[in-house]
């Protein structure tokens, strides 16, 4: 070998050895997180599967789902978890306009969710009424009063409500929750109560 | 003179007829107390996430403060169902334990914001200075070696 050859080794093996002597300060050197920032939410059946969802229900029987929020925001968020109860006619959230549905809510859960981590927690409801007319709906042990009133529906034959979930997060800028563009929702027949 | 039976007569009628206004004033203070209590509660916490967001920024470990601060948006949400339904009185107090809890971990992610900060900047020296005195080391020490190399070189050539 020439000395031309080893000079170029040596000068590839000190750049090396520079680069691993300065990784200590290089480390503090952090890329900005690529990829999309979202969140995620869903419904879980009473196995915590996604199968066997209540959907045939009966007056006064209780049933259990579970509800889930997944963080990829890229930090910690402050989410609420609103469920509203409603019959064919009344509106959901409208997913074009990023509105919420205008309806009151009735539960909701609160709570902090560091990037990366899910959270889940076990909703247990029951339905007092008939197939045209709820009364009341049960959530976690606290009875709401809905009378939410139902017609009809020829194309699927049966009188049926639906019990949704809308993701609301934190926005510090406002100061407020706003509504996160996510919803879940969980078509109920009470045709055979 | 009126008669003790005739005042009688007289302040019952009087308390029957005022007494449905009493009721909705309190009924109405009530609320307004609970919608108060809500929105500081609702503050307290708001500004408690924010601590802790800025706490885990500055690489402190917020597992604990998290899971309090979970507890207190817990019993916030609660407030908010009781109004909801019309329990002021619960709603007043599920919002009072929410912002205790609140102030609690606003409070102690203050703290631990400082601590980390502060270790954060020690640990910024000693790497700085530790890569400064490793690269210098380096690029003298392969001159060394370059000229011990090529003095050894140049000798059996």
């Amino acid at each position: 070998m020439k000395l031309d050859e080893f000079r170029i080794l040596f000068l590839v093996a000190g750049l090396v050895l520079t680069l691993i002597a300065a990784s200590p300060a290089l480390s503090l050197i952090s890329l900005p997180r690529s990829g999309e920032r979202f969140s995620e939410l869903w419904l879980l059946g009473p196995e915590h599967k996604a199968e066997n969802y209540p959907f045939n229900v009966r007056n006064m029987k209780q049933y259990r789902i579970y509800v889930g929020v997944g963080n990829q925001l890229g930090e910690l968020a402050y989410y609420a978890v609103y469920v509203k109860f409603r019959n064919q006619t009344q509106q959901l959230p409208n997913s074009k306009m990023s509105e919420p549905s205008p309806l009151p809510p009735l539960y909701e859960f609160r709570f902090v969710l560091s990037d990366g981590k899910v959270w889940e927690a076990p909703l247990t409801f029951t339905i007092e009424g008939n197939f045209s007319l709820v009364q009341n709906i049960s959530i976690n042990g606290i009875v709401f009063p809905v009378n939410r009133i139902s017609t009809w529906d020829s194309d699927r034959n049966g009188f049926y409500y639906q019990m949704f979930f809308e993701l609301w997060l934190y926005n510090m800028t406002s100061k407020s929750f706003q509504y996160h563009d996510r919803f879940v929702g969980l078509w109920l027949n009470m045709t055979g109560s | 003179m009126i008669s003790t039976s005739k005042l009688s007569v007289i302040l019952t009628v009087l308390f029957l007829f005022l007494l449905p206004a009493f009721i909705l004033r309190v009924s109405a203070s009530s609320e307004e107390m609970a919608t108060l209590a809500i929105t500081q509660a609702e503050e307290t916490v708001a500004s408690a996430y924010e601590a802790v967001l800025e706490a885990e920024q500055a690489r402190a470990n917020v597992s604990e403060l998290l899971d309090q601060l979970n507890v207190a948006g817990g019993h916030l949400a609660e407030a908010h169902m009781l109004f909801r339904l019309g329990d002021f009185d619960g709603a007043v107090h599920f919002a009072e334990i929410s912002s205790e809890i609140g102030m609690d971990v606003k409070n102690e992610a203050e703290e631990l914001k400082i601590e980390a900060y502060g270790s954060w900047i020690t640990s910024l020296w000693i790497r700085i200075i530790g890569s400064i005195v490793g690269v210098i080391a380096v690029v003298f020490g392969t001159l060394l070696a370059w000229r011990v190399f090529k003095r050894r070189y140049f000798r059996q050539v």
